[in-house]
């Protein structure tokens, strides 16, 4: 439907984004940098430290963005990352 | 398409036999024109075997003189020399089929319209005229050939592009009538516009309460094949018989969805809904609105994170317990076939960002109508409340501010949008019913109050409450600490300055034309006023049909208009469109191309100038072939073609070539030579006949078809005969009656003008007039301003053209 918008919509708070806690086990990470390409939100990127095996383990950049759709703990060959929702006592 | 071998054995060793009947009108031509002087000279006209005067030629008695004179006389070809063709032409074409003479072998001047009535007071230089059009019109009825109109198919189903209340109204009246009915929605839902309104003035009906169940019995008739989420592509072929291509693009939720909602709950993307005008929130997987037919729901792919078949993100996969959703659908390309075609593409709305001085977008209490009317609207993100956008408080003192987008020359809308002011009315009305207490202020031009009820509404307005100050504000200046808004202009009727504080301002935006109105007028060769709106054919008398057959109007595709106009219009192109459909075949006229397949060297450059895309190259056999039933009949293709391998049915090279040679036979080097197509210069010539403009006698009009028709060869011959002026005259550019054809017109006069001045002659010798048919006084001007022209040209330069024209015809 055609006309620009403008306003940031009225009901928006409404809508409750579910809260991510990602946790990564950096020494098992072995560098392939999948969940970093293939996270649909970029919440990840390269960090500079090097691990118990020798790569640069991927970082969290935006917590809040990730909408918990799991696909990094899918395409992790090295079970190196998870994500669980945050309970709501603490995330709202 | 009719080649010259079927037509050659007719008539050609039969002998020409015309009859000539000039006729008085009472004295509307007998008062300037000396009638039987007119028919005496008629008589001495090669091949003319009688001539006659009489008081009324279009009355019975009239009527039957013609008819015994063809049993007794043997006539084969009748000239009439009364009124405008385009008045009494089909009259004499059924006399002369009651007699038994082909309808195509009639021919008429026009001494009436053209001639006495525009020389009221010159007996002699009409008489002249009127001699000179007779005899114009006998050396083309000479060459007229009989001529068989073809008969076509209409395949008995239609296509409704739009699914707005238009579209909807004219599906279910062709469903309900018997045809089978595509409708094509590019949105996933039917419903457009009115869908989105809360109430409908001036009735205040519930507007989707109205409109729900139309949708649903579209939904369900057994007529209709509702195909949301489509686009058309592709169009080819002509009246009765289109071929159509349809994209659908997936909705990826299969039609087992029970529209539960779960797979909402889970998705995790958010974006403002575009149904609520972005003041709600919608999902990648979503529904546009409650009532939405059909009821499946469907993924946006912009938004959701499964992008090409790869599955990052399953949550509504997961939740939903039908299993309906397929992320690898594709696709689809559907081919219809269809007998006609109802354009119901609806409008658009403006958008007031345009305007810095009102402060939408910037301001967040500024919004638009139809901002407002998701607001008030129960189903709505506010649930109902009119709340202001900046602290979600019930405003206490409202504003609207009328013609934003319209009448106005700044933003370039020119024209009434036609339900703003209605609309605001009804606004009004609805805030004083469920907040009585706020002020409401409606700032105008003029209140347009023009419909059955709307004068009532607008003084209920007034008596509940609602202020109305005529004059729009010059700005709107935000409060910052209190987000309120104060309006400054000023009060055309009292003549002072008002500066007025509002919590909120609501701006009655203007329609304008749908986004999408370029491709479809390329689709389907459309053609649109200067407002960008489509043209019908006829304002008057052919309101929803299309230039182009088989092609008719509804809703605001044509012109903005409320519900009840669009649902009018809706039903009236369904008439018109079932009543080709119930005929089940169309007549075309025979003005169509005659085809001379040896001189065809296959350039294809009449395949270009043919506004209907009926010509097409065959590159294989090296010819061009023509489709007969989608030919407009304007002629452009035989003006283009270099090697006279196409020329057109009762309008031939010869025929017209015989009437400039019978007005250039005596004193050429005083007459103008005037082509006028007969959709405008023509029926603007006639228009000047009837309002009795007068101008000089020595004008000789050839009528064509279009403006189009009119070859370069054509000015040539006049030029080389000895004519002192030349106009070429036709519809204003746009408003070709065979969509663009005039542009060939345009194109062919500035290559004569440059070969004009290339050989040292006066360009002024040869004009062009683009002259609507109410411009009357546009074309006696212009006659009037040839004539000094005319008076100024030299023999010498008459020598000089003669010379240079001669050669070129010699060689073709």
């Amino acid at each position: 439907m055609p006309e620009r918008i403008r306003h940031p919509p009225l009901d928006s708070k409404k809508v409750k984004q579910p809260k991510a806690e990602i946790h990564l086990i950096t020494d098992e990470c072995k560098g392939c940098g999948f969940c970093i390409q293939f996270c649909p939100k970029k919440v990840l990127e390269e960090s500079q430290e090097i691990n118990a095996r020798g790569v640069h383990p991927p970082k969290i950049v935006d917590e809040s963005k990730c909408i918990i759709c799991g696909f990094c703990t899918a395409v992790c060959p090295d079970f190196a990352i998870f994500v669980v929702e945050k309970p709501c006592e603490e995330a709202c | 398409m009719t080649e010259k071998k079927e037509l050659e054995p007719t008539q050609s060793s039969e002998e020409v036999r015309i009859g000539v009947y000039v006729c008085h009108c009472g004295l509307n031509i007998a008062g300037s024109v000396d009638c039987e002087e007119v028919a005496s000279f008629a008589a001495t006209l090669p091949n003319v075997v009688l001539a006659k005067d009489n008081r009324y030629t279009c009355s019975d008695q009239g009527q039957e003189l013609i008819k015994n004179d063809i049993k007794e006389h043997k006539l084969n070809r009748v000239v009439v020399a009364s009124c405008s063709p385009r008045l009494h032409e089909p009259t004499f074409r059924k006399t002369c089929e009651e007699a038994g003479l082909n309808k195509y072998l009639f021919e008429m001047a026009n001494i009436r319209e053209q001639c006495s009535w525009v020389h009221l007071h010159d007996r002699k230089g009409a008489t002249e005229k009127a001699k000179d059009l007779v005899k114009m019109a006998v050396a083309k009825a000479a060459l007229l050939q009989p001529a068989e109109e073809i008969e076509v198919p209409i395949t008995r189903k239609a296509l409704v592009i739009g699914g707005g209340v238009a579209g909807i109204q004219a599906s279910l009246d062709l469903a309900d009538t018997g045809y089978m009915v595509y409708l094509v929605e590019k949105e996933p839902s039917i419903g457009g516009m009115m869908a989105r309104i809360d109430k409908t003035f001036p009735t205040m009906d519930c507007s989707i309460c109205i409109l729900a169940p139309k949708m649903s019995d579209v939904g369900h008739h057994p007529n209709i094949e509702l195909l949301t989420n489509s686009e058309v592509v592709e169009v080819k072929g002509y009246i009765g018989n289109f071929h159509v291509k349809v994209l659908q693009k997936p909705r990826y939720v299969t039609k087992d969805c029970s529209a539960c909602d779960e797979c909402v709950k889970v998705c995790p993307i958010v974006a403002p809904n575009e149904f609520d005008a972005g003041l709600a929130i919608r999902h990648a997987i979503y529904t546009p609105f409650a009532q939405a037919v059909p009821s499946t729901y469907t993924i946006d792919m912009n938004l959701c994170l499964n992008k090409e078949g790869v599955i990052v993100c399953d949550k509504c996969i997961k939740a939903c317990e039908r299993q309906a959703i397929k992320f690898e659908m594709k696709p689809e390309t559907f081919e219809l076939e269809a007998g006609t075609i109802i354009v119901a593409t609806g409008a658009d709305v403006f958008d007031p960002s345009t305007l810095p001085n009102y402060g939408y977008g910037k301001y967040l209490n500024v919004i638009t109508s139809l901002e407002f009317e998701r607001l008030i609207n129960a189903g709505g993100p506010s649930g109902g409340h009119l709340i202001r956008p900046s602290d979600l408080q019930i405003p206490k003192r409202v504003a609207f501010v009328q013609c934003v987008g319209s009448r106005s020359d700044r933003n370039g809308r020119l024209y009434c949008s036609n339900v703003c002011c209605m609309n605001t009315i009804k606004d009004s009305l609805l805030i004083k019913e469920h907040w009585p207490e706020t002020e409401i202020y409606v700032f105008y031009i003029d209140i347009r109050a023009y419909g059955k009820g709307f004068e009532d509404l607008y003084k209920r307005a007034r008596k509940e409450g609602a202020v109305f100050i005529r004059g729009l504000p010059a700005e709107i200046i935000e409060d910052r600490k209190t987000s309120n808004l104060w309006l400054i202009g000023e009060n055309t009727l009292q003549n002072e300055m008002y500066k007025i504080s509002v919590d909120m301002a609501i701006l009655s935006i203007g329609l304008e034309p749908g986004r999408d109105s370029e491709v479809i007028q390329r689709l389907l060769t459309l053609s649109r006023t200067q407002d960008g709106f489509f043209m019908e054919a006829h304002p008057k008398l052919r309101p929803v049909d299309a230039a182009t057959g088989g092609i008719f109007f509804a809703g605001c595709a044509e012109a903005p208009k409320d519900i009840k106009d669009s649902v009018t219009q809706a039903s009236a192109a369904a008439a018109r469109a079932g009543i080709l459909m119930a005929k089940g075949k169309v007549t075309v006229e025979a003005i169509t191309p005659i085809f001379y397949a040896e001189k065809c060297k296959a350039c294809g450059l009449c395949t270009k100038v043919c506004p209907y895309n009926a010509i097409t190259l065959n590159k294989e056999l090296k010819r061009i072939e023509i489709i007969a039933a989608a030919c407009g009949g304007c002629g452009t293709c035989a003006a283009e073609c270099p090697f006279d391998a196409l020329t057109q049915n009762h309008f031939t090279d010869e025929q017209i070539l015989a009437q400039i040679d019978a007005v250039t036979e005596h004193d050429a080097e005083k007459k103008i030579v005037a082509f006028c197509c007969n959709w405008c210069a023509y029926a603007g010539a006639d228009f000047a006949g009837v309002s009795r403009m007068q101008y000089p006698p020595n004008v000789r009009i050839i009528r064509t078809m279009c403006s189009g028709r009119v070859a370069a060869k054509f000015v040539e011959r006049a030029f080389a005969r000895g004519a002192s002026t030349v106009l070429v005259a036709g519809c204003h550019p746009g408003d070709c009656h065979y969509i663009n054809a005039n542009y060939q017109t345009q194109k062919r006069v500035e290559r004569l003008w440059k070969k004009m001045e290339q050989n040292g002659l006066d360009k002024e010798r040869l004009q062009l007039l683009w002259a609507s048919a109410a411009e009357g006084e546009r074309f006696a001007s212009k006659i009037r301003e040839m004539q000094t022209i005319v008076e100024k040209v030299t023999p010498e330069e008459i020598g000089k053209a003669k010379k240079i024209f001669e050669k070129p015809l010699g060689e073709s």
